[in-house]
């Protein structure tokens, strides 16, 4: 059948269990398309085949009856019934056919929105800032499932946190762990004298970078020579010999066993790779040069003291290696971060980009040689000046961050107490009262110093950002803090949990219903018209509430609980006299609509 | 900024300059007027060495009249770079200034190995054999082969250098070793013999101590600066133990091995040479008999090591008639190494003086002093005329002769000590032969006699009147200078009990108790979790830090340590140490943090900064006294009670305290750094141990931190860190200036000046 759809009755299942809801199914090379015959019942589906990945079904003759599962990228699944088999093989044809076609795998079916097309992993990443921040969470309940803010609208306001959330995740890497390698302790099942090794591939990971000789052992003989088992084995063998300190007893198993010899041999590729960094290292710490000036310690020059005699066997010392070099080793690469970024399932697959990335390194490193001198020289004139002997120089100052304002509030509160009082003799002096012909003037001023050399980085300067802060931060503590009687106690501190609670959920949310409410003017659409509405009841709704806390609150603690409320209620009676105001003008004036201006 | 102090005008780097600063030039041009030597003691931190640059040069601007030229001494290479970095700052200041007048020519002076650019001579590793491989390519009668057979190698660079002759000079200028690489680079001329040639150029020269100190070496480079030079020995508290090392030698069972071989490849050239070239010996008899006819005349490139005995003490005659010829030579060789074999073998220890010591080689080997004496001088001519390169093979005969050379000159401040195995590992037989010398002023003499003003400086010069009578000289000028600080930027503390409140020490009952290795690393532990940024600690011995590195791994602390910050180690192993070191920079630069762990006169404690965030916090365990009963510090005690009436005690604690006092001292760059110092050891509480810090440590210990234990040693760093990270006033409080400017100086005046600053 060449057709290019398939029209089937079927029942559609959520999952095994559910009875299902009839309905006809109709396969398009497009889509799939669900209508139940009932049109009320909730099972409407409309499914792009693209996202569709897979498909398993019944079997003619067991005792199941004839489903077809299409599974979705997103581990979901949509389960037809259908009537009988000869129905479930032509759907089944048909379903084998396009997805041979699309052969491409992409993003998991928009359930909710009609308006906005979701990909699967924006929908993840809010999921995922959902849950990791409770507070959203409870906002995004409040206003999104009742109603009152759609799903586009809550999020359009949170751009940024979407954004970075998604740049963030490219950049983390995650680096060694600090533990060393040596740290691996077996297991023993406490009958025998079997140990049992755990390695994961991160550990894998980790010997291979620390150890390069090890790491070149199992490329070459991993699995043609011996099987990784056995590798791993005599890996740990030559370990437990280092650890027995037996420097003797090391080299007589080496002899014996070459393989086992690499392990135990001082690591080769270390030290040349030693001796190429000993050349672009710090030239005020280079060490090694001064060996070239040191006439006393010529063989058996000087004296010899205390530490500059070893006992050393010569044959042996290439058995033997200190705690010292493992730790020296270990720090330097967890300093040099994680080089590969595959996943880590497999070690051959981890061993071969490691390689791989170190190939490339090392062929990076031959070109850069030119600029490493010239780096030398300007580190060595950096280490060599005195900084606070030369006159004040302007240093850059990082922009501020700050990711949760309350972290801020809280961490100055110390400061601004402290400096309070010489700081609101310097507010007064700022001058508030500005003609408006000032303010147009310094706007078109900027305006054009905008234009001319655009955006400065950081857009607002430092300065005038920390005294912004000053300000901001000493009006807030006053408020807030000035009536608690010990300075590290706030208000908010001295309530019932519960009671701070609701109030800080209310003073969120507020602020969020008061955000949607001003950035909804001026009123140019119908839909914002019915936004502002939604925004106004959902408001007023408030009201009641915050007359409940305080209520509810000890009567001690009224006075402070309303001082709290008191710029909430602010607030709101601004937002809805505007409100109120707005729609007097416009049953006013709904003749002439100024281009929406109010 | 430019100041006069009296007649000199001084030309100064930066805009402000430290009030301490400012007198240590006073003292200093007070020396250079009176011609005579110094000693300076002035803190870390403070900006000793653009001080001394400063005056040195504006001094010798004002007197352009008389050629002054800086002898410049540092310990270690990365030193010197730094030192050079610094004048070229300086030197450009002064162009600014003063226009081409204030020209100089400064540069540093290395071995080829840290000069040489022809990449195939510096594939190999160590000092000696770049230098035999650059022989191999230079030595003139190699270069002599080569002009009649091209396809001897030769080194370009070298031939270039040659061939430009009389043209081939630096542009005035400052070098630092980096700079004559690149400049020899560009030109295709070699760095190494351009810097040697321009070395009697120069007006400034920047150069190991023991280019000055030890004859072998000053023998060839320092032999033609003039008495008007100012020599200054930077970081010199230990500049006794490098001239007693100058004039040591010791002789192992590898060496005697070494040395017959090397004396069975000498009489296989001999008699190679015999059938070939016998002119070529006999010549070289004839020169012989004339006297010592190798001096002077000799190519640049054919300069060996010189005589290892001091200038004055070596003779100038004729080399005694029974070893100029070479078979003859040979004879007298092996029989001196088989006397020494034969003394090797012994079961007890034995000590000896020089004198008794020659006698018995004379009655058993049949050598005298005379011979002895001439060895070195001998075989030097004697590989010339084999034209023997590979020099870096025959340093085990060359031991030797230094040996036998030494032996033979001195009678007194020496002593010979046989050891048949070291004490503290008896089981192991390791036989050695110490030709020792106590007495530091020999080495020091010629140089105190030679220049007209020697400066000797350093953070730690106390007590400061021991070092004349060590190093037997009068000083004109002798002063401690103190720091003078805007805010008390360093902390040091004693701790004297661990977190159980049972004391700690690395004395030697004490020092394998686990209870004080956990308290120690406890202490550790608790300092790295609060301490931001670069931890230093510092043991007393490699072989206590192993063990007590190793106790802490078996016992899980260092993994607890690990968590806060990276560990890097301190090893014999210069190339790792270099590379620990770069990593544990990177890792403070990056905010990883790290901790360093290194070992009290290790290489790191005499040369490396750790100022800034590389340390906030230094942990001195234990006192770094010295092995108390190695038999070479007895006999340098006995000589230094009978000749300078130094008690044992004294010098001992003096000894350590100023190991101790170098290690702390490095966290300190300038005033506007931090760092805290903490001597984690009981006996640092007593006040005769005490009392020999350096007197800018003592004036910030306060006597509440004189008694810590751990719990109180955390509270402090704590508040110290707190404090030290606020922001605070640079110029100073109002009574005491902490930072001048010219307008500052100006108004002083002389009158007004030691008020201001005392």
């Amino acid at each position: 059948m060449a057709s290019t759809h398939v029209t089937k009755r079927a029942k559609y299942k959520t999952t095994i269990k559910d009875p299902g809801t009839p309905g006809t199914l109709r396969m398009t090379f497009e889509k799939i398309l669900f209508v139940p015959h009932n049109p009320k019942s909730a099972g409407k589906l409309d499914v792009e085949f693209r996202y569709i990945k897979g498909k398993k079904h019944t079997k003619e003759g067991s005792n199941k009856p004839p489903w077809l599962n299409l599974t979705n990228n997103q581990n979901g699944s949509f389960i037809f019934e259908f009537e009988n088999y000869s129905d479930l093989q032509e759907c089944r044809d048909f379903v084998g056919k396009v997805l041979a076609k699309g052969g491409e795998v992409s993003e998991k079916p928009t359930v909710a929105y009609p308006d906005e097309q979701l990909s699967a992993a924006e929908m993840e990443l809010r999921i995922k800032l959902l849950q990791e921040d409770s507070e959203l969470q409870k906002l995004h309940k409040q206003f999104v499932l009742s109603g009152v803010l759609t799903e586009t609208e809550f999020w359009a306001t949170r751009k940024k946190l979407l954004d970075r959330e998604a740049s963030k995740k490219t950049k983390q890497r995650l680096g060694f762990k600090s533990a060393m390698i040596s740290d691996i302790k077996p297991s023993t099942d406490g009958r025998t004298n079997k140990v049992t090794f755990n390695l994961t591939p991160e550990v894998i990971l980790q010997i291979f970078a620390e150890k390069p000789a090890v790491h070149r052992a199992f490329l070459s003989y991993v699995p043609n020579k011996m099987s990784e088992r056995t590798f791993w084995t005599k890996y740990f063998r030559a370990e437990y010999l280092h650890s027995t300190k037996n420097s003797i007893a090391a080299a007589a198993e080496a002899a014996e066993d070459e393989e086992l010899a690499v392990f135990l041999k001082q690591d080769d590729i270390l030290a040349s790779e030693a001796r190429k960094k000993i050349r672009r290292v710090d030239p005020t710490l280079d060490m090694e040069a001064d060996e070239g000036d040191d006439y006393t310690h010529l063989p058996d020059h000087g004296i010899l003291r205390e530490g500059s005699k070893e006992m050393t066997e010569s044959q042996n010392e290439l058995y033997k290696r200190s705690l010292s070099q493992d730790i020296n080793r270990h720090a330097a690469v967890v300093l040099e971060g994680r080089a590969v970024d595959v996943e880590l399932e497999d070690t051959k697959a981890v061993a071969e980009a490691l390689a791989v990335k170190t190939e490339i390194e090392s062929s990076n490193k031959g070109e850069s040689d030119g600029d490493t001198s010239r780096e030398r020289l300007d580190r060595l004139s950096r280490m060599t000046e005195i900084e606070d002997l030369q006159g004040p120089n302007t240093l850059p100052l990082a922009p501020l961050c700050i990711k949760d304002p309350r972290d801020y509030f809280d961490s100055q509160q110390a400061n601004a107490l402290r400096s309070s009082g010489d700081a609101l003799g310097e507010i007064e002096q700022i001058k508030c009262g500005l003609s408006t012909q000032e303010v147009y003037g310094s706007l078109r001023e900027s305006i054009s110093s905008i234009k001319a050399m655009g955006l400065k980085e950081p857009i607002v300067k430092p300065e005038v950002a920390h005294q912004v802060f000053d300000a901001l931060t000493n009006s807030i503590s006053n408020t807030k803090y000035h009536i608690g009687k010990n300075p590290q106690e706030s208000v908010l501190d001295r309530l019932p949990r519960k009671t701070k609670e609701e109030l800080l959920h209310h003073w969120t949310s507020i602020l969020e219903l008061l955000k949607h409410f001003w950035a909804s003017y001026p009123i140019t659409t119908t839909y914002l018209y019915v936004k502002v509405n939604r925004l106004k009841d959902a408001m007023s709704n408030i009201y009641p509430q915050l007359e409940e806390i305080k209520g509810s609150v000890p009567s001690e603690l009224r006075h402070q609980v309303s001082l709290l409320v008191r710029p909430m209620h602010q607030a709101l009676d601004a937002a809805i006299q505007h409100y109120e105001a707005s729609m007097q003008k416009r049953s006013a004036q709904s003749g002439e609509r100024p281009n929406g201006y109010v | 900024m430019k100041f006069q102090i009296e007649d000199v005008t001084v030309y100064f780097l930066y805009d402000y300059i430290y009030p301490e600063q400012y007198s240590y030039m006073i003292e200093l041009k007070r020396a250079l007027d009176a011609k005579g030597h110094c000693l300076l003691e002035m803190p870390t931190g403070t900006g000793k060495t653009i001080a001394l640059l400063s005056l040195i040069t504006s001094y010798s601007l004002s007197k352009p009249e008389t050629s002054i030229k800086l002898i410049y001494c540092t310990r270690t290479v990365h030193e010197m770079e730094k030192t050079l970095a610094e004048l070229k700052l300086l030197h450009n200041y002064q162009i600014k200034h003063l226009g081409p007048q204030a020209r100089l020519l400064a540069i540093g002076l290395s071995s080829r190995k840290n000069l040489c650019v022809n990449p195939t001579v510096l594939a190999a590793e160590n000092r000696d054999s770049v230098d035999a491989g650059c022989r191999k390519l230079t030595a003139s009668w190699v270069r002599a082969m080569a002009a009649e057979n091209p396809n001897v190698p030769t080194c370009q660079f070298f031939e270039n250098y040659e061939r430009a002759a009389s043209a081939a000079v630096l542009p005035p200028g400052v070098y630092t070793l980096q700079d004559l690489r690149m400049f020899g680079k560009e030109k295709g001329w070699c760095p190494y013999f351009l810097a040697r040639h321009m070395v009697q150029f120069a007006n400034v020269v920047v150069y190991s101590y023991q280019y000055l100190l030890d004859p072998k070496v000053a023998g060839i480079i320092s032999k033609e600066m003039q008495k008007e030079s100012v020599v200054v020995f930077d970081e010199a508290h230990n500049i006794d133990n490098v001239c007693i090392e100058a004039l040591s030698v010791s002789v192992r069972r590898q060496t005697l091995e070494g040395a017959t071989r090397n004396l069975n490849r000498i009489s296989q050239e001999i008699d190679r040479f015999k059938a070939t070239d016998a002119s070529r010996l006999r010549a070289e008899y004839n020169r012989l008999v004339e006297g010592l006819a190798l001096r002077g005349n000799l190519p640049i490139t054919d300069n060996w090591l010189s005589n290892p005995a001091l200038p004055d003490d070596i003779l100038k005659e004729a080399v005694p008639g029974n070893i100029r010829r070479a078979e003859h030579f040979l004879h007298v060789l092996r029989r001196l190494v088989q006397y020494l074999r034969g003394r090797l073998d012994t079961e007890n220890v034995e000590k000896e003086s020089p004198v008794s010591f020659v006698a018995s080689i004379n009655s058993h080997a049949g050598i005298d002093q005379k011979t002895l004496k001439f060895c070195y001088d001998r075989l030097h001519s004697l590989m010339l005329t084999l034209e023997i390169t590979d020099t870096d093979e025959f340093l085990h005969i060359q031991t030797i002769c230094d040996f036998a050379t030494l032996v033979g000159t001195y009678g007194r401040g020496f002593s010979i000590i046989i050891e048949p195995f070291d004490e503290r590992m008896p089981h192991i037989p390791d036989p050695i032969l110490q030709l020792s010398c106590h007495d530091a002023s020999l080495a020091i003499k010629p140089v105190f006699d030679r220049f007209q003003s020697v400066v000797i400086t350093s953070g730690t010069l106390s007590p400061i009147d021991l070092y004349p009578r060590l190093l037997n000289f009068h000083p004109v000028v002798s002063r401690s200078f103190t720091m003078s600080l805007t805010r008390d930027c360093i902390c040091p503390m004693v701790l004297t009990r661990g977190s159980d409140q049972l004391p700690v020490s690395t004395k030697f009952d004490m020092r394998s108790d686990p209870g004080v290795v956990r308290n120690y690393g406890k202490l550790l532990l608790e300092m790295v979790s609060v301490v931001p940024d670069g931890t230093v600690c510092f043991f007393v011995s490699y072989s206590y830090m192993d063990g007590i590195i190793n106790t802490w791994n078996d016992s899980g602390i260092l993994k607890e340590i690990m968590q806060h910050k990276l560990v890097f180690i301190e090893t014999q192993d210069v190339v790792e140490t270099t590379l620990a070191l770069d990593n544990y920079r990177k890792a403070c630069d990056c905010g990883r943090g790290a901790v360093f762990f290194s070992v009290a006169r290790g290489k790191v404690a005499e040369g490396i900064d750790f100022d800034r965030h590389y340390g906030r916090l230094v942990i001195m365990f234990g006192v770094p006294f010295q092995y108390t009963l190695g038999k070479i510090l007895l006999a340098r005690l006995e000589y230094l009670r009978d000749t300078f009436q130094i008690k044992e005690g004294d010098f001992l604690t003096f000894d350590a305290l100023r190991q101790a006092a170098q290690c702390v001292g490095r966290v300190i760059r300038s005033k506007a750094d931090y760092g805290m110092m903490i001597f984690a050891d009981k006996r640092y509480s007593r006040h005769d141990k005490r009392s020999k810090l350096p007197s800018w440590i003592l004036s910030h210990l306060r006597d509440v931190n004189l008694n810590l234990s751990t719990d109180m040693a955390l509270h402090i760093a704590k508040e110290f860190l707190r404090k030290m990270a606020q922001p605070y006033e640079k110029i100073g409080g109002s009574g005491r200036k902490t930072l001048l400017s010219e307008e500052d100086l100006e108004k002083m005046g002389d009158g007004g000046m030691d008020e201001m600053l005392y």
